[in-house]
């Protein structure tokens, strides 16, 4: 017999910063946990702790679980690629679940499964995380999605170009992309290009597997990256779509419409 | 009644200033110490910032689209005499040295 943690769902623990934040004092929502997946270049510091989510998340009685990605805030920077991949952040993830000791949903019980709010990659990490493990996710919040992942666009040799010699990146997205990753000190660099790498061999692609479970999807109407979220809402089964009013990629995530439409919907 | 202002925080590293996105609160509204008061949004982030201060919204600067510099003021509140460290009702002109030793202590909160 082992503890939970002995049973590793890759065989390696990636050792992945998480961190559990408690309902507030005095308050009360569902007992399941919402686990918190930034997105590209972020960490759980800057895209749920620093923009509002974790308290306003907390403050609604909801008990909160945050992850930085591999390469990310203050998870470790692998030098194997496989540890970037999209699947093999989903068995990190399962991990974590398990760790928790979160049990399999059952009807009217609000202490099994989990929900999700995810943030750009982390939406669509989401996306394929709760069409895969449908027992364990009740709802999903997916912030900033697209039916296509950018990064796999990712022009990753002008990327290396300009980084070598400061040759100009023609791409706008791969530059602007590239910007993120470079503000943000607490980031290697060196880490999030072998992820760009990992997700270019494992791209995005909805279709293959849908989640069932109610889905809420927001994205910023000036919101470059997500103007396909009207083809992913479609896709899913039971799904709202709510746009932010003059939000971009980078700016929809502190709003308050959002958040207060998220800890509606996931509590409903 | 005092007033106490708060100016825009150092955002990090390299970050002179950043854009109003929202503001959370209203002139007039009372708020509590770390409620949500203001979304801004640097070159590197998007940011909701906390109030440093409970008490009575006296004035907000900057409406959505606005650049604030760090250290330019960013909000006033008024707070009641006892809650800014002044007990009772100083006079001004008899105790000058008392009501400027006090201010400066709240300065340092």
């Amino acid at each position: 017999m082992g503890a939970h943690r002995d049973r590793l769902v890759e065989g390696v623990d990636p050792h992945l910063n998480v961190q559990v934040h408690e309902a507030a004092e005095g308050t009360t929502g569902p007992h399941r946990p919402v686990i918190l997946l930034h997105g590209f270049a972020s960490s759980a510091k800057l895209n749920w702790e620093d923009a509002g989510w974790v308290t306003a998340l907390t403050q609604a009685g909801r008990r909160v679980v945050t992850v930085d990605l591999p390469g990310h805030g203050g998870s470790p920077s692998p030098e194997e690629m496989d540890a970037y991949s999209p699947s093999r952040i989903r068995a990190d993830l399962l991990q974590l679940i398990q760790n928790a000791h979160v049990r399999p949903l059952k009807e009217g019980d609000d202490a099994t499964g989990v929900d999700i709010i995810g943030y750009s990659l982390g939406a669509r990490l989401a996306w394929e995380f709760g069409a895969t493990q449908p027992e364990l996710v009740r709802r999903m919040v997916l912030g900033g999605p697209a039916v296509h992942d950018p990064l796999a666009d990712f022009d990753l040799p002008a990327a290396q170009r300009y980084l070598a010699d400061g040759t100009p990146i023609e791409d706008p997205t791969t530059a602007e992309l590239l910007r993120m990753a470079t503000l943000v000190p607490s980031n290697d660099l060196y880490a999030l290009l072998t992820m760009i790498e990992a997700i270019k061999i494992e791209p995005f692609v909805p279709s293959d597997a849908i989640p069932q479970m109610p889905l809420l999807l927001v994205a910023g109407e000036k919101d470059e990256l997500a103007q396909s979220a009207p083809e992913l809402a479609r896709l899913g089964g039971k799904t709202e779509l709510l746009w932010l009013p003059a939000r971009t990629h980078a700016n929809a995530i502190t709003s308050r419409a959002f958040k207060n439409a998220a800890i509606d919907f996931l509590a409903g | 009644m005092a007033e106490i202002s708060f100016p825009l925080p150092d955002l990090g590293e390299g970050l002179i200033e950043a854009t109003v996105l929202e503001w959370l609160v209203a002139e007039g509204e009372q708020v509590e110490r770390n409620h949500p008061l203001v979304e801004v949004e640097t070159t590197k982030s998007a940011v909701e910032l906390p109030s440093p201060q409970a008490g009575k919204v006296l004035r907000i600067f900057g409406t959505p689209g606005d650049t604030i510099k760090v250290g330019d003021p960013l909000i006033v509140f008024e707070v009641p005499d006892d809650t800014a460290g002044i007990v009772g009702t100083v006079p001004k002109e008899e105790a000058p040295k008392r009501r400027v030793r006090l201010n400066a202590v709240l300065d340092e909160d």
